[in-house]
């Protein structure tokens, strides 16, 4: 479950929200959660580490309650290519 | 029995509710068959390969010149996977193209431009003519979802297959759990197909983050592994596939990038690409990622994309494009702050897949015969699981193939079906159950982790003896590790499950490239220490199969259809 070191990628704004579960019903890596029909609850980022940042969620929100924020290491990332491309083994 | 468990009977399960496996569903519920569909998330209106719209469309349209034709396509089909591939059933797919092109229209799907009202139809990767269709897909999908729904198929969401029922070489069902309610599901069918994607999270890429990639990192080659355990011959699974992305973000739009017309630079701003091909940045996928890879390694990097000589109408429809593959790229830029349109973006090499390496209609994965038929009786396969892929067009069209050839084999099946063996499906659950709330155990996370570093290291772009010995004992080690796999809860049992597939996909994938003793395709299969093309004796598939104590090689010559190595005697009529 959610660990408050993980990057949160999907920021839902509880004053627009309304509690439709459509953000719960298409994300496909099965990572937002929502008690169906419950309108006292926000919708829960169960497993934020799984993301891969496709915005199905805030694409299909009817209010616009919800957007997609990138981690610092995507969107300045510091990596050298090369070290993915493989050692040599002698 | 237990609780929680759902006896099913039917005549055709589908595993995989993307293109493949509806356009499987359809014929199928044409004629008149029962349907069950699994589905590990909820993307019948949507791409199994990427979960979003799609932005492009291969195929050949017949409409008169010679280039449209399939046997011009086919002509050149040889050369363009540098001669491997089953001829006999990448000939058939092409053959279809057309046919299929006007089935999807039928359904609804709008194939043309909406500024021209025409097809826009454009060249790249290599291939001979202009047989990529650019369009606005949003909606694709929801168009063959919807008939997969109107046909009334039993659609079963968030629900993992986790093993086939096989009998002396003959599918006759399945296991699978829904991961939100716990439910198993026993599913008895005269015929399945296998259409659950490619294989993702196998290696490491730029932000260090397992799901961010460019394909689905929910398809896990589930399909591979699953057919593999149960019997089934795969091919081509030393191929590995890579693409460029903006760095950071391992997004799709390659394809929209290099046909309207956007360059590759190095660091000393020299575009490159045409020193690698003649093409330059229309080569073929592979020869795109193999020269950035080569710059990489020579000190050129950073590689950068380039766009700014491009005209404002090219860029508007570049950026327009991009966003129907991937939604957030156009916030992605905007949160770094970087305009495409006037500024270079730096790009990288992404993580590795195991798909078609870069290459149209050599797939990596179940091998399958003109019916799309695997070496099991009654197993289908198709999309980018089988050895004929064709991104979106390709599961189209073999997913439509292998439906109609799920329809011949349920009408020519003679004799009952073996009963489900209740001792047998519970002994599975429990074991499969055997990772819920230990007390001690370890993570997924970090033996993915573990795979992932071991693929990058020794598996990847740079192979030799030595580096492949190395990781199959690592991936080896990690095998025996599997039983204290710990899930927290369903979701993290379904995340388990496929952490092992993971991993028995890296080792098939080791052991094939261990056995290629040749490079091909460049990176895709690169051996440092057979650094040359050996076209005498290497125009061969390599095949892999379950052993006695692991994954076994065979090999055949491409000049014969990988069916000729089936066991199975029996062609669906």
């Amino acid at each position: 479950m959610a660990n408050a070191k993980i990057h949160n990628p999907i920021a839902i704004d509880p004053e627009k929200c309304v509690r439709c579960d459509l953000c719960d019903w298409i994300c496909p890596g099965d990572l937002i959660h929502h008690e169906e029909g419950n309108k006292a609850k926000l919708p829960v980022i169960a497993y934020p580490d799984e993301c891969w940042y496709c915005g199905l969620c805030q694409s299909i929100c009817p209010v616009n309650a919800i957007t997609v924020v990138f981690p610092e290491q995507m969107v300045r990332n510091r990596t050298d290519v090369v070290k993915l491309l493989g050692k040599v083994v002698e | 029995m237990r609780d929680n468990w759902t006896i099913l009977e039917t005549d055709v399960l589908v595993v995989g509710g993307g293109v493949a496996g509806t356009m499987a569903a359809i014929p199928a519920l044409e004629a008149g068959l029962k349907v069950v569909l699994c589905e590990k998330g909820k993307v019948l209106d949507h791409c199994g390969s990427i979960g979003c719209g799609v932005d492009h469309y291969l195929t050949v349209m017949d409409t008169g010149p010679e280039w449209d034709t399939p046997e011009f396509l086919i002509k050149h089909v040889p050369e363009l996977t540098d001669y491997i591939v089953d001829m006999a059933v990448a000939g058939r797919v092409i053959r279809e193209m057309p046919r299929i092109f006007r089935i999807l229209e039928s359904f609804g799907v709008d194939f043309k431009d909406r500024m021209t009202g025409d097809y826009y139809r454009l060249r790249s990767f290599g291939l001979p003519g202009t047989y990529h269709i650019n369009f606005d897909g949003t909606d694709f999908k929801k168009h063959i979802g919807e008939r997969v729904r109107k046909g009334k198929a039993t659609v079963l969401m968030r629900t993992m297959v986790v093993q086939l029922l096989v009998a002396d070489n003959r599918a006759y069902g399945a296991i699978a759990f829904n991961f939100r309610s716990g439910e198993w599901c026993a599913i008895r069918a005269k015929s399945v197909v296998l259409a659950a994607g490619d294989v993702n999270r196998i290696s490491r890429n730029a932000s260090g983050l397992a799901f961010d990639s460019w394909h689905f990192p929910y398809n896990t080659g589930d399909a591979q592994a699953m057919g593999y355990r149960a019997g089934a011959m795969l091919a081509n699974m030393e191929s590995v596939e890579a693409t460029l992305t903006p760095k950071g973000f391992s997004c799709q739009g390659l394809n929209a990038l290099v046909s309207l017309g956007a360059y590759f630079v190095n660091k000393r701003g020299e575009r490159f690409m045409f020193k690698y091909d003649g093409k330059g940045e229309n080569a073929r996928r592979a020869v795109i990622a193999d020269a950035a890879i080569n710059e990489y390694l020579l000190g050129n990097g950073p590689v950068y994309l380039d766009c700014r000589h491009l005209p404002q109408e090219m860029l508007d429809r570049m950026e327009f494009t991009l966003q129907v593959d991937r939604y957030t790229l156009p916030a992605f830029y905007r949160q770094k702050g970087v305009n495409f349109r006037e500024e270079l973006v730096e790009i990288s090499v992404s993580e590795l897949s195991i798909r078609r390496s870069g290459v149209y209609f050599r797939g990596s994965g179940l091998a399958v015969d003109e019916n799309g038929e695997t070496s099991i009786e009654a197993l289908f396969a198709a999309g980018d699981c089988a050895t004929v892929s064709g991104g979106i067009a390709g599961a189209a069209v073999l997913g439509h193939i292998a439906g109609e050839g799920v329809v011949q084999r349920v009408r020519s099946t003679n004799g009952a079906l073996p009963a489900i063996d209740l001792r047998a499906v519970e002994a599975i659950r429990a074991q499969s159950e055997s990772h819920l709330g230990r007390r001690d155990g370890i993570a997924w996370q970090g033996f993915e982790d573990a795979i992932r570093q071991t693929v990058t290291d020794y598996v990847g772009v740079r192979r030799n003896e030595a580096g492949l010995k190395l990781a199959l004992s690592s991936l080896g080690a990690l095998a025996r590790r599997e039983p204290s796999l710990l899930a927290e809860d369903l979701h993290g049992l379904m995340r388990v499950h496929e952490a092992k597939n993971i991993r028995m996909n890296a080792e098939i994938m080791a052991t094939a490239s261990l056995a290629r003793r040749e490079t091909r395709t460049g990176s895709s299969h690169r051996r440092l220490d057979y650094p040359q093309t050996d076209e005498d004796n290497w125009r061969k598939f390599v095949i892999v199969d379950r052993g006695g104590d692991g994954p076994r090689v065979h090999t055949l010559s491409t000049e014969r259809p990988l069916s000729d190595a089936f066991e199975r005697s029996t062609a669906a009529a």
